[in-house]
């Protein structure tokens, strides 16, 4: 085990750097790059804590949805064969089964990548 | 001399060969100077009188989209039929002036940058539904023009932009660096749902949205960066501007976060077109589609060395925000 400060630790301290210190000293085209970098320290240090976890749910949705005993293949391997699946379109209700199962994977990816995109759902614009 | 200077003199000789007039060239600044194009503000004194203007320079030719006098030729195609962009002055082929081809335009006060917009409409409220009219009047305008009076060159995708479209994004999706089930997923339904070949082509703009709208206290004042225009279905250039990441988080405003839809369908239909919502909604979901594939794109650009930026980089964290757009907006279809 590393010693403390843990990744996720660290990577605040580094976006405070960049998104307090650095931001101030710079500019331009190089000021948009500081802020671009403290967001993805931002997004990293989500990763950090919760990524482990939405890669295992993840992985158990797709097998869900692919009706494979989960813990057998892992994310990648799951979303390949999803793909697969769909553009063969035999399985006229596979659509169906992977929608409400891609919105919550793609909903944990938000948690990490940009929390509070999903709280716009479209409601209004789908009538 | 140094670039700025070369330029500066480079525009000046360039309009008094074609003006046949002398012309000194002020005020010049650099307004974006991105790696396919640069943006160079200045006034140009003939006879006394100042002439405010804006040259579009293509920096290195191998990587532009469309030959500049294509270019050229949609913005005065664009201004013959009614719609509101850049006068064209002049263009111009030969390198040798300002190190790549460009064109001059009049100059447009008016802000461009999407905040800004809606800053402007923040401060006058009746601003936003008008903007929104205005939009689809001057979409109207262009595509109720006939396209064979567009440059010979004009890309076109042929007498169905539907299957196309998805032809085009099929690749897309197959080229991902890894696999997205969500964007497979609104490929084939889109695929599923598609509309018939549109009753009648017309010159599309194909990058109509906030960011892309030089926009004033009185509204609409003109629609920059043609590009990508092309021959295809009327409805594309709608769907495109009322994608949610052209709202900049006014979410509830689907008209570039400043307007709503009816405001936009009224404006196009008062000028003489009819607003297809079926074929809206296709479309705006394919627009959120080729969007998401194309922050992976950029992703990709920079993995493989191409376009090394964190910019670039940051993209491919932005993907998961397009899949949640398209998954919502495949709703009604799947849920």
């Amino acid at each position: 085990m590393q010693d403390r400060p843990t990744a996720s630790e660290l990577l605040d301290t580094i976006a405070d750097l960049l998104e307090q210190e650095l931001l101030a000293a710079t500019q331009g085209p190089l000021q948009h790059a500081v802020r671009v970098a403290g967001n993805l320290c931002r997004i990293l240090e989500r990763e950090a804590r919760r990524g482990a976890a939405q890669d295992a749910r993840e992985a158990e949705l797709l097998a869900s949805v692919l009706g494979e005993t989960p813990g057998s293949r892992d994310v990648l391997a799951l979303s390949r064969t999803l793909v697969e699946r769909l553009d063969a379109g035999a399985d006229a209700a596979l659509a169906q089964r992977a929608w409400p199962a891609l919105v919550e994977i793609v909903r944990g990816k938000l948690a990490i990548a940009k929390p509070g995109h999903d709280a716009w759902d479209f409601t209004a614009e789908l009538e | 001399m140094n670039p700025f200077e070369q330029t500066r003199d480079g525009l000046a000789a360039f309009l008094a060969k074609v003006w046949g007039n002398r012309v000194e060239v002020e005020n010049l600044s650099i307004a974006s100077a991105g790696a396919r194009r640069r943006n160079v503000l200045f006034d140009a004194l003939r006879n006394g009188e100042r002439i405010p203007l804006v040259a579009t320079i293509i920096p290195n030719a191998a990587v532009q989209i469309m030959p500049i006098e294509v270019e050229a030729a949609h913005l005065r195609f664009a201004e013959a039929a009614g719609m509101p962009a850049p006068h064209v002055h002049a263009v111009c082929e030969d390198a040798s002036y300002v190190g790549g081809p460009f064109f001059v335009t009049s100059r447009i006060a008016g802000e461009t940058i999407p905040r800004q917009v809606l800053r402007l409409v923040e401060k006058n409220p009746p601003l936003g539904p008008r903007l929104a009219r205005q939009c689809g009047e001057a979409l109207a305008k262009l595509h109720a023009a006939d396209p064979a009076g567009a440059h010979p060159r004009i890309t076109a995708a042929g007498a169905d932009p539907i299957e196309a479209t998805l032809r085009a994004v099929e690749a897309l999706v197959r080229s991902l660096l890894q696999p997205s089930p969500a964007f497979t997923l609104a490929l084939r339904t889109l695929e599923r749902e598609r509309p018939p070949p549109p009753a009648r082509l017309s010159v599309v703009h194909g990058d109509f949205r906030n960011g892309n709208l030089i926009v004033g206290p009185d509204g609409l004042r003109a629609a920059l960066d043609w590009e990508i225009c092309h021959v295809g279905d009327p409805m594309e250039d709608l769907g495109w501007l009322c994608q949610r990441m052209w709202r900049f988080r006014n979410d509830a405003l689907e008209v570039g976060g400043f307007g709503s839809r009816p405001d936009l369908a009224a404006g196009y239909e008062a000028a003489g077109c009819s607003f297809d919502a079926a074929r809206f909604h296709w479309w705006k979901t394919m627009g959120t589609l080729r969007w998401g594939l194309g922050l992976a794109g950029q992703a990709k650009a920079h993995l493989d060395g191409s376009v090394p930026s964190i910019v670039m980089a940051a993209s491919g964290r932005r993907v998961a925000e397009l899949e949640w757009d398209v998954l919502m907006l495949l709703r009604r279809s799947l849920a």
